[in-house]
Order: structure tokens, then sequence, then C-alpha cells
């Protein structure tokens, strides 16, 4: 098997829905903190920058979050201290760090889905529901950077000639509406251009072609099982209502039943799949360099 | 292209879309699915709009040069997106829907949000953003006639659509935050969101003062240039 950017995008796109999906249809602080740590986790593995800067963020996002709740609900039965005669409550609290903790597990997720999903494996998944959007999605991602470089053309240009200015912000804006003006003539011609090329050379005769392959090989298939089986047993373990949690008015949880034990297991090691993928790839790979 | 030959049929996507079914699909989403299912949500919305679009459609020939101009604006969205606090985003948007049409306003507007949050990082919000620029744009093709001649009602558009994004994604804030519509939170996301909502107003107010005349000569120019 290989690592978990490497596998089949249509079995990726299923991995997040499945994890994204399942914790969300149950606020139970023990899914939370098991969806948290296995998104954390995948986030740390791929993440090769180390960007503290982004740990700093969520954390803040996470502290504001889980403080609007108690300040705006009163609700709960455990009083924890007065404010302005608005009572602040245990279980308000509770559930404003459960419900930003969820929040934050999905950012770290969504941080490693724009990782892992290029702009080439969206394109595979896209193209294959609609060819004619993928073709609008395709076409646009590759004049973002034909734009980016012809800016820097025309801005080196507007320099050279003399006409560019930075001695303050009105010619410094001035400047800049000009160089937005030249480029939208040219990309506005540039897809005319294209688009009678796109006609000449017979678009629209037959289906469209991926630039990148991807095949389903049997590693895509050992995945996807161990995708789908723990994610049917947590649902299963959620729509019997024996893994279910309640905050109001009090805290109460369901007591651990073998159901709601498989549950929660299966959950930890839907959330923990890719980082396991990544760990042993990464483990392999070290021992293979050992070796030599 | 995709074409849509039953007259009755088109018209009716073009109306029962953009007002009906595509809300509802993106309120259902964030209330039964809560935020799980963003990603099939924004895709349900991307084919819808693309549905729009291509209901608007009369000639293939029309429809290739539509369908690029749309990509390279669309870019032109996309880069101006990476300016720093001030976004041609919606302007651009409204341009498009003003000068190209409704449904062309509506699928560039829907798809800059699609592909910049590529860039930007991908969430529920996708769905939200992909509505809301879409109906922006979609919007401007509509009253395209007044806006075109008088300016101080383009420019008073520009600022009500800024605003309005604000308000349609604190809606999504707040479906997301507390499972269902609380309007405490509501508000309290609406006062949190004042800065970014006088920043969308005034880089909108700004774009379309400095943008619109300019770009509706550039592309009226192109028309006549290649014979559209």
């Amino acid at each position: 098997m290989r690592g978990f950017g490497d596998l089949n995008p249509a079995v990726i796109m299923t991995y997040y829905l499945s994890v994204i999906g399942t914790a969300m249809f149950c606020m139970d602080p023990v899914v939370i903190a098991l969806s948290l740590v296995g998104a954390c986790a995948l986030f740390v593995t791929l993440d090769k920058k180390h960007s503290l800067k982004l740990h700093i963020s969520f954390f803040l996002l996470f502290l504001v979050m889980a403080l609007i709740n108690p300040i705006w609900y009163h609700n709960g039965v455990t009083v924890l201290f007065v404010v302005n005669d608005s009572p602040i409550t245990l279980e308000a609290l509770m559930y404003g760090i459960s419900a930003s903790a969820m929040i934050v597990s999905v950012l770290y997720r969504l941080r490693t889905f724009t990782m892992i999903m290029t702009a080439d494996k969206l394109l595979y998944v896209f193209g294959r529901l609609s060819p004619q959007l993928s073709l609008v999605l395709s076409m646009a991602l590759r004049f973002v950077p034909l734009i980016r470089t012809q800016t820097a053309k025309v801005r080196s240009t507007q320099k050279a000639l003399g006409i560019y200015r930075e001695d303050n912000i009105a010619d410094t804006l001035k400047g800049e509406m000009r160089i937005f003006s030249i480029i939208a003539t040219w990309a506005l011609e540039n897809g005319i251009i294209t688009s009678d090329s796109m006609e000449a050379r017979g678009y629209g005769e037959h289906r469209r072609t991926n630039f990148s392959l991807f095949r389903f090989t049997r590693g895509d298939a050992v995945f996807l099982a161990l995708c789908l089986i723990p994610a049917a047993v947590f649902a299963a373990a959620v729509a019997s209502g024996e893994a279910a949690f309640t905050f109001y008015p009090a805290m109460s949880g369901t007591a651990v039943t073998p159901l709601s034990a498989a549950g929660y297991s299966a959950y930890g090691f839907l959330s923990l799949l890719p980082c396991i993928l990544e760990w042993k790839e990464d483990i392999r790979w070290k021992y293979l360099i050992s070796r030599i | 292209m995709l074409l849509i030959k039953n007259k009755n049929l088109r018209a009716f996507i073009v109306r029962a879309f953009p007002f009906v079914l595509i809300p509802a699909a993106a309120i259902l989403g964030a209330v039964v699915f809560d935020n799980s299912r963003h990603l099939i949500i924004s895709l349900a919305i991307a084919v819808m709009t693309l549905l729009v679009f291509a209901a608007g459609y009369e000639k293939k020939k029309v429809g290739t040069w539509r369908m690029v101009i749309a990509s390279v604006m669309t870019a032109l969205c996309v880069f101006g997106r990476f300016i720093p606090l001030f976004k041609p985003i919606t302007a651009i948007t409204i341009i498009t829907g003003m000068y190209i049409g409704s449904e062309t306003g509506f699928l560039v507007g829907a798809m800059s949000a699609l592909i910049s949050n590529i860039y930007m990082g991908q969430g529920p919000w996708t769905a939200f953003q992909m509505l809301a620029w879409g109906l922006i744009g979609y919007i401007a093709g509509i009253i395209a006639e007044p806006l075109k001649r008088h300016r101080w009602l383009l420019l008073v558009y520009g600022v009500v659509t800024g605003i309005a994004y604000s308000f349609i994604m604190d809606i999504w804030t707040t479906l997301w935050y507390s499972n269902g519509f609380d309007i405490g939170v509501y508000l309290s996301a609406l006062v949190t969101a004042i800065p970014y909502t006088i920043s969308y107003a005034v880089s909108n107010f700004i774009f379309l003062f400095f943008l619109a005349k300019p770009f509706g000569d550039k592309l009226e120019r192109i028309r006549k240039k290649y014979g559209l």
C-alpha cells in the first residue's frame, strides 16, 4: 500500500466524507476528542513547514468560540458564577468547548484536505460528474498563474518605461489600476483566441480526457474497506442510541455497552487511519534506508 | 456543449434554480446534514449553477466564447482575491453579470468561490460563498440596464451587496455553530463581523468606481473586434 496522498482521489474523498460526516451527527465529547486528535496528528504528520502560527490561530479561535456559548446561553443546572445577573453554567461552557473543538477538528481536516487534494485530483473527481464544469474549472485554474506571470512582465515594462511610480499612495494606486486594466484587456483577448483555437481543434466533439490518470488499485480497495466498515459500526452505535450524550439540562452520557465501546473504537480507528498509513510508510522508508 | 432544446424547460431552469432550488439545497445542507456534506452540497450547487448557465445558451458558437470569457473573469476574481484588504471579487462578478448576462454572472461568482478556496482552504462555507456571490452576479444581470445607465445606482448596488454578502455568510456561521438558527448568536456574529462588512462595502465601491466603465468598454471592444 502507498501513502495516504497517493490513493485514488475518489477514495480520499470518500474517507473525508465519512470521517467528517459521521462525527457531525453526534455531539459526543469522546468522539470529538478522537476526531480532534486524529485530525491534528494527520496535519502534523503531513505539515513539513511546521506552521506554529496556524496552531496558535486555531487555538485562539477555539478559545473565542468556546466562550461565546456560556455568555449567550444560560441553560444548565450547575451554576459556576454570576455575571451581571446572568448565570454562567458548567453545561453551557462544556457545550461551547465541545462545539468549538468540533469546528477546530474540521478545520484541521480541511487543511489536510487542501494539502492532499491538489487541483488535478479535484478536476479528476469533478470531471467525472460534469465535463463542462471541469472545463471552466481547469481553464480558470490555468489562467490564474498565466495572469500572475503576465502581471510581473507588465509591471517591469511599466517601470522600464518610467511610467510606474511609487512616490505616494495616489501614484501607486494609479499605477496598479493601469496594470490591472492592461491585464484585463490582455486576458480577454487571450481568452477569445483560446476559444477560437478550441473550436478549430474540434472542441465538443468527443469526451474530455484527464491530465493525471488515477487507477483503482487493490490498495485503494483495502483502504476503502478499512474506512467504510468502521464508519458503518460507528453509525450503527449512534443510530441505536447507545453512544449518545446530552448537555442540557444536566450532562449525561449513556452507560458503556459492547456496541458503544465498539463504536468509539471504530471511530478512533477511522480518525487515525491516514496517520497509521503515513507512519507505516515512514517507518518502512527509514528501515529501507538503514539497510543501505 | 450542453444544450437544452426545450424552450419551456430552459425558462423553468433559469427561473427555478437560482431562486428556489439552490437556496433550498444550501439551507437543507446546513440544517439536515449539519455541516457534514458540505462538499456534496457545494458540488450540487455547482452543477445547478452550470445548468442555469447552460440554459442561457442559444447557439453553440456563442457557448464556447462565453464559457472562455467566464473562465477569464473567474481567473481575474481569483487573482484579485490575493490583494490584501480590498477584494475586487464582488465588483468583477457584478460587472460580468451586467455586461455578459445573468447566467454568466452567476457562474463567475460561484466558480470564483470554489477555485479561490483551493488556495484559501475549502470548507462548509464554500457552498454559501458560491451561493452569495452567484446571486450577486445573477441579480446584477437582471437589473443590467438601469445599472449601466445610472452610475450612482451601480455604486449603491455595490455597497448593498457588500453588506448583504456579510449577512449571508453570518447566517452560515450561526447555523454551523448552534445547530439551528439562533437570533442571539446571529446578532453577535454580525457585530463581530463589522470590520469585514465595512471592508467589503468599501472595496466594492472603490472597484466599481474605477473598473465598471473601463471593463464595459473592453468587453464591448472585444465583441466588435471578433464579431461576437
